[in-house]
């Protein structure tokens, strides 16, 4: 079904704005990920997925904690949506399911 | 310490273009990232980078979205009401609609005819399949004064270029400069058809499409003759089993056809009906072996990518080479095939324009001519301003953005555009027959993509062109000033019309001088004398038995007794341009490194006097006088070049044998006027002659060439005569001119008619917007001829400006045109005064009847609104 497929750097946001929890904003979730995966990752690239992510209806925002070091400009924080949350969980899942069909033997790393 | 903060036009430039509900909150990272950075990389770098940053927000994600509401439907409810509008405003200013609708269409038509020529000649020749790597090969020829340009070349020059020259594939050499009428037969059927003859490759290099025959082996015999589908039809009355046929060429050899190709298309700069192999030519011809004789000319296949110039430098020296250094006058170079019909004109080695020069004028005539009738519009719509500029007002109050007012005069002229567009290609079908005659091409009006793309670009630069002005100048207007009626605005932008006005002006008084200058010159050219009469003479080829001296000398005796006949001789030249000239003539005092050429004439008995050449000193040839052969006679040209004094009798070497001078006579043309008459000499020499003149008495021309006719079958059977007039001939040398002439004529005469058609239209509507002024006038005792003066005061200061710009530009111009000829007319000073007196009058009587009108108005009339 179109729009519900979940790209691997979405995935990876879905995840931090869900281990960010109260603050996952565009700057602290770029923090976080180049944190996690060690990649070089640019915020325009975090803000246009969270946009998208948004739009799929997985995140939902909202306006708050403006700082000085901001300029005074408010935070958008994002949380993880029912539907969010359940898209992550099903990818996992078939992750998990996808893991188990593999024989052992790749594991072990035997000859055929 | 400096601000902390990262620039401030970056932000203002992200929120510019960031939408509305992302951008607080991106800024805000990004402030916050900067913040950190100016910690660890300094204030430069994270300034940089911040930058850096806002740029990568340019993404669609980020951008302002447009507001998606039903734009569809709103944007064809605006366009049917911007169409309503027109068609209202067209219906009740009529007047100003047709002289939009008049001038517009006559420019456009101007345009798409002058499109349709300029189209035809730069496809003239760039039909070959091979036309980049296609080169003619031509010399610069060094004379006493000056150098020369010509298409004729040494016969081995081709060969010789592809043995020495990696660069050069291959190489073909043709008679392609003579091609002339022969007499081919098959049985009893004579037939007079052009030819010439070409080397082995010719079908190869050049790309003419073959029905019978393979090209790459048509010419490889010495014997065969390739011939054209109508030449085929008109011997064989068939293309069937023609192949291997015979043909017979001036009742003298046999040819087997080896080949049939298409009729030469229109657009190809070498018209032929039939070739023959060059080989056959070599074989009677011996001299053409030579480095020394040029007379063929040369063709060459070069490899992509070679560097032209270089290859010039490489060659130039090759006649001086193969002549060890003894025709040191002569330097080959190449040009591309397919430019060298446009770029046919040298002057004094460098290549100077030509035909090319044609086509940029025409391009420039088309465009001011349209540009012309633009400004019609511009300036009609803006004069009206006045009577629209409430539906403007209105509009703005409403919340009309300028943009959809610009949008709806833009859209209100693309659509005059359209319209006339219609008008404009009836226009051209009606004319296209005209005009082809004129320019004596068969241009057909064919919808194909290139001219349906062109008709596009001009209708929508037309509409552009002529809405711009109207367009930014109404949707300009303040909406509070204009529903108030303060139209100050209005007036003080009347300069800008006025310049409109004066410019084309300007455009049509510099067309109509140059129209005369071109005239005049045209006509001094075809009633100058030229020295001889070449008028009521009749002249044919020399074939057939005609070419045994005896037979010849008894041919012109008794053609000489013809009724209607006044007089007939025999001579190797055609009168109308070079046909061949030597630099063996040797007198005492010759500079050793001199290789000027005399024009080489040979004559038969009575020819000079035929002619009506004029003696200056001695005598012509006379059988009273014996052996002539021996003797020699010079123009004026020659004699003053060579420094003689009291010539007559002294001799001089030609070709190293010793001639004695009988005769001089004075200069006439027998080159184009563009050419100073050069030196020139006659010898007595029947059997080198080509053409046999007749002059026939006037008011007897259809007896002397029926009679001519059955004299020339019974002496010289199987040959049909095929004649032609000199005086054609020679007009045939300004044809170009000619034509040039006729068209601007016809040109700015439209560009008047235009530009008198805005200027009617801007005095009606003067007139109109001033009648209570008049009203006033006239009942405070003002004349009639007081209100004419004041109402075209205003126009005649424009026709003036435009005199005055319009001169000196002009006399530029047609200086330069003049310059191209050797003998031209003096521009005179009347010309000028003539020209802006003309002007000023086509305005006058233009303006005149909207004055006049206006003037004799009854007051009561004009004034009972009120």
């Amino acid at each position: 079904m179109k729009g519900t497929h979940l790209g691997e750097f979405e995935e990876l946001v879905l995840l931090t704005v869900g281990i960010l929890f109260d603050d996952a904003y565009g700057l602290a979730i770029t923090d976080e990920l180049e944190k996690r995966t060690g990649r070089n990752v640019t915020i325009s690239s975090v803000h246009k997925s969270l946009v998208r992510l948004e739009e799929k209806g997985y995140l939902k925002s909202h306006m708050g904690g403006a700082t000085e070091l901001r300029g005074g400009r408010k935070k958008r924080l994002y949380l993880l949506t029912q539907t969010g949350v359940r898209v992550v969980n099903k990818a996992k899942q078939l992750r998990n399911s996808m893991w188990d069909a593999v024989p052992k033997i790749v594991w072990e790393g035997g000859k055929i | 310490m400096k601000s902390k903060n990262p620039p401030k036009w970056a932000i203002r430039f992200l929120s510019w273009f960031c939408r509305q509900d992302l951008s607080d909150a991106v800024s805000g990272d990004l402030l916050e990232l900067h913040a950190r950075r100016i910690e660890k990389l300094g204030k430069w770098k994270a300034d940089w980078l911040f930058v850096w940053n806002v740029l990568l927000f340019l993404q669609p994600f980020a951008l302002k979205q447009k507001v998606k509401n039903s734009n569809k439907l709103n944007f064809t409810t605006m366009l049917l009401h911007n169409l309503l509008l027109a068609y209202r405003n067209f219906k009740r200013y009529k007047s100003s609609f047709f002289i939009n609708l008049i001038g517009l269409s006559t420019g456009l038509a101007c345009v798409l005819l002058i499109f349709l020529w300029v189209s035809d000649a730069l496809r003239v020749d760039r039909f070959h399949e091979n036309k980049h790597q296609l080169y003619q090969v031509m010399e610069h020829v060094e004379q006493a004064g000056g150098i020369i340009t010509r298409q004729t070349t040494a016969g081995p020059t081709g060969a010789a270029l592809v043995d020495e020259m990696p660069e050069v594939l291959s190489s073909v050499t043709t008679t392609t400069k003579r091609i002339i009428d022969y007499t081919l037969s098959v049985g009893n059927n004579d037939i007079k058809a052009k030819g010439f003859y070409a080397s082995a490759d010719y079908f190869k290099l050049f790309s003419y499409e073959f029905i019978k025959g393979d090209k790459n082996q048509v010419l490889s015999d010495k014997k065969a003759i390739v011939i054209s589908e109508s030449l085929a039809l008109r011997l064989f009355g068939t293309l069937e089993n023609v192949i291997g046929k015979v043909v017979e060429w001036q009742h003298d050899k046999e040819y087997k056809v080896s080949g049939i190709f298409k009729n030469i298309p229109s657009y190809s700069s070498v018209q032929f009906d039939f070739v023959l192999s060059f080989k056959g030519f070599r074989d009677d011809n011996e001299w053409v072996t030579s480095w020394y004789n040029t007379a063929p000319q040369t063709y060459l296949l070069i490899k992509s990518g070679t560097d032209i110039d270089q290859f010039n430098d490489k060659i130039a020296d090759l006649i001086r080479t193969k002549t060890d250094g003894r025709a040191s006058h002569r330097s080959p170079f190449i040009t591309r095939y397919s430019d060298a019909y446009l770029y046919n004109r040298y002057e004094n080695g460098v290549q100077t324009g030509g035909r090319i020069e044609y086509v940029r004028l025409f391009s420039m005539i088309a465009l001011f001519i349209l540009f012309i009738a633009c400004i019609n519009f511009m300036n009609l719509s803006t004069a009206r301003a006045s009577r629209r500029i409430k539906e403007v007002g209105m509009k703005k109050v409403l919340g009309a953005p300028r943009r959809a007012l610009v949008f709806q005069y833009l859209g209100e002229s693309t659509f005059m555009a359209v319209l006339s567009l219609v008008f404009a290609l009836i226009f051209v079908a009606l004319f296209l027959p005209q005009f082809n005659i004129i320019t004596d091409k068969q241009l057909t009006l064919d919808l194909n993509l290139d001219v349906v793309l062109f008709l596009l670009a001009i209708v929508l630069i037309t509409g552009l062109v002529a809405g711009s002005y109207p367009a930014l100048f109404l949707s300009g207007f303040n909406p509070n000033a204009v529903l108030r009626g303060k139209l100050t605005g209005i007036i003080s932008r009347l300069w800008a019309r006025k310049g409109l006005v004066v410019f084309q002006f300007t455009l049509s008084i510099i067309l109509i001088l140059s129209v005369w200058v071109v005239y005049k010159q045209i006509e001094f050219v075809q009633t100058k004398n030229l020295g001889y009469e070449k008028d009521n003479i009749l002249l044919f080829g020399k074939e057939g038995l005609l070419r045994e001296t005896e037979k010849l000398s008894t041919f012109l005796k008794e053609t000489r007794n013809l009724r209607g006949i006044a007089d007939a001789s025999s001579i190797g030249h055609d009168m109308t341009g070079h046909n061949g000239g030597t630099y063996g003539v040797q007198w005492p005092g010759k500079n050793p490194d001199d290789k000027t050429e005399f024009e080489n004439v040979s004559v038969n008995y009575g020819m000079i006097e035929m002619l009506g050449i004029k003696i200056k000193e001695g005598r012509t040839f006379s059988e009273d006088f014996g052996a002539e052969t021996e003797k020699i006679i010079f123009n004026e040209a020659a004699i003053e070049f060579m420094g003689l004094t009291d010539p007559i009798g002294k001799v001089i070497k030609l070709w190293r044998e010793d001639r004695e001078i009988v005769g001089v006579v004075k200069d006439f043309h027998f080159d184009s006027f563009h050419e100073e008459v050069k030196p020139l000499f006659f010898r007595l020499r029947p059997e080198h002659t080509n053409y046999i003149m007749a002059r026939i008495e006037e008011g007897m021309e259809q007896e002397a060439i029926d009679n001519l006719q059955q004299f020339y079958q019974i002496y010289n059977p199987g040959f049909p005569l095929n004649y032609w007039f000199l005086d054609e001939d020679y007009q045939a040398l300004y044809a170009a001119e000619q034509r040039v002439s006729i068209l601007s004529r016809y040109f700015a005469a439209l560009a008047i008619l235009i530009s008198c058609l805005g200027l009617f239209g801007l005095a009606a509507f003067t007139a109109e917007r001033r009648t209570r002024e008049i009203g006033i006038r006239k009942i405070l005792g003002s004349s009639e001829f007081g209100i004419v003066y004041l109402l075209s005061g205003d126009f005649t200061k424009m026709v003036l400006i435009a005199i005055f710009v319009a001169l000196p530009l002009s006399y530029f111009i047609t200086q330069r045109w003049l310059e191209s000829f050797a003998f031209h007319i003096d521009l005179e000073w009347w010309f000028f005064v003539a020209t802006a007196l003309l002007a000023l009058l086509i305005a006058w009587l233009t303006v005149g009847v909207q004055t006049v009108k206006a003037a004799k108005t009854n007051p009561v009339q004009c004034l009972k609104d009120e």
